[in-house]
C-alpha cells in the first residue's frame, strides 16, 4: 500500500489534495448525502451494466454462451458507451468529494488500469478485430484468439470489480485536510 | 431469528471467514460479479423485449439466461453470508427489506413470465415485437433490478435504530 507517509514527507500533493478538498464542489458532493449517494448509486448502476454487458460478451467469446459477436448486438453496445460515459462522470464526482482516499491508495490505480484496459479490449473488438469481420458470419461465430481475449476481458472486470470493493477497505487518507 | 443466523454463520465456518481481513471484501466483489452477471444476461434479454437491438432473435438472447440463474446463486448465496455475519446490520435495516422486497418482485414477475409469456416470446420473429404484457415485464424485471441495486448501495449509508422494521 502507498502509505501517505510518501505524501507527507513532500507535504506539497497533499497540500494539492487538501485544496481540492477545500472548494465548495469538493465540500458540497461530500457533504449533501443526496449528492454524494446519487454519485456512488449511478456509479454502481452503471458499473453493473458495463461490467455486465462485458461479462456475456467475455463467456461468449470462452465459449460458454452463443458468441454474441454479431453486427445486430451493436445497439447494446453503444448503450454500453453512455453507460461508461456515465461511470466516468460519476466517477469524477467521487474523486472530487474524497481526492485523497483515491489518489494516495494504489488500489486506485490499479481499478482505473483493468476498467481502461477492458474497455480498450472491448472497443477493439467492437471496432476493427471483432464484429466488422463477423459482420457478414452467422450468429455463432467467434475470432481465432476468441478465447485468449475472453480470458483477459474476464481478468480485467474480476480486477475492476474487485479494486473497486477493497478501495472501501485499503484506503490510509480519508481528507488529506485533516493533516493541516 | 438474529441469534439463529449468527448460530449458523458461526457454525459453517462463515463468520470467521467473513471476519478476516479480506472476507468482507472479497465476498462483496463476488456479490457484485453475480450482480453483473444478472444484469448483462437477465438484463439484455428484458432490454431486448424493450424493443432495445431489433433483429436480434429472443431464442437466442434467451440462451444468456442460465449465466444469469448462475448469477443470482452467487448473489443468494454471498448475501446469506452478509446477512448471517451481521444479522443486526440488515434484518432491522429497511434498505435491506426493500431490497428484498425487489427481489421478491423480480422472483414473482419472472415466474409470471414463464407461466404466461415465455413461449409466445421466443417464438417471435427475430424483427418482431413483443405483446404489451411482455414488454411490461421486462419494464418490471429492468426496475426491479435497479431498484435491488440501489437499495444495496443504500445498506451501509443508512443504519437504522435497531428497533426499526416492517413486522416490529
Amino acid at each position: 500500500m502507498l502509505h501517505c507517509g510518501k505524501y507527507l514527507e513532500g507535504g506539497s500533493d497533499l497540500h494539492t489534495l487538501a485544496r481540492l478538498e477545500e472548494t465548495g464542489l469538493s465540500i458540497m458532493l461530500r457533504e449533501s448525502g443526496l449528492a454524494f449517494f446519487s454519485s456512488l448509486t449511478l456509479h454502481s448502476l452503471a458499473m453493473a451494466f458495463v461490467v455486465g454487458i462485458n461479462l456475456a460478451l467475455a463467456f461468449s467469446l470462452l465459449g460458454v454462451i452463443p458468441s454474441l459477436l454479431h453486427s445486430r448486438f451493436r445497439p447494446f453496445l453503444s448503450f454500453h458507451w453512455w453507460a461508461v460515459g456515465l461511470i466516468f462522470l460519476s466517477g469524477v464526482a467521487l474523486l472530487i468529494a474524497y481526492p485523497a482516499k483515491a489518489l494516495t491508495n494504489p488500489v486506485f490505480y490499479l481499478k482505473f488500469f483493468a476498467l481502461s484496459v477492458g474497455l480498450l479490449i472491448t472497443w477493439r473488438l467492437q471496432r476493427s478485430k471483432g464484429m466488422k469481420i463477423l459482420e457478414s458470419s452467422a450468429v455463432g461465430a467467434r475470432p481465432g484468439n476468441a478465447k485468449s481475449i475472453g480470458a483477459a476481458m474476464l481478468l480485467c472486470w474480476m480486477t475492476t470489480i474487485g479494486a473497486g470493493r477493497f478501495l472501501a477497505y485499503t484506503h490510509s487518507v480519508l481528507l488529506a485536510s485533516r493533516f493541516f | 431469528m438474529e441469534q439463529a443466523l449468527l448460530q449458523f454463520s458461526q457454525f459453517t465456518g462463515i463468520f470467521a471467514f467473513m471476519n478476516s481481513p479480506w472476507g468482507w471484501p472479497v465476498v462483496e466483489s463476488l456479490h457484485f460479479f453475480g450482480l453483473s452477471l444478472l444484469i448483462g444476461t437477465v438484463g439484455v434479454f428484458d432490454l431486448r423485449m424493450l424493443g432495445f437491438g431489433a433483429g436480434i432473435s429472443y431464442q437466442f438472447l434467451h440462451q444468456l439466461v442460465p449465466i444469469g440463474v448462475f448469477g443470482y446463486a452467487l448473489n443468494v448465496t454471498t448475501g446469506t453470508m452478509f446477512l448471517s455475519s451481521a444479522p443486526d446490520q440488515y434484518l432491522y435495516n429497511p434498505a435491506f427489506q426493500t431490497k428484498i422486497g425487489f427481489m421478491l418482485v423480480a422472483g414473482a414477475n419472472m415466474m409470471w413470465f414463464y407461466v404466461t409469456t415465455s413461449s409466445k416470446v421466443r417464438d417471435t420473429k427475430d424483427f418482431g415485437m413483443v405483446s404489451a404484457r411482455a414488454k411490461a415485464i421486462a419494464f418490471v424485471s429492468l426496475a426491479c433490478w435497479c431498484g435491488v441495486i440501489i437499495c444495496g448501495r443504500l445498506i451501509t449509508y443508512f443504519r437504522p435504530p435497531y428497533h426499526w422494521c416492517f413486522w416490529c
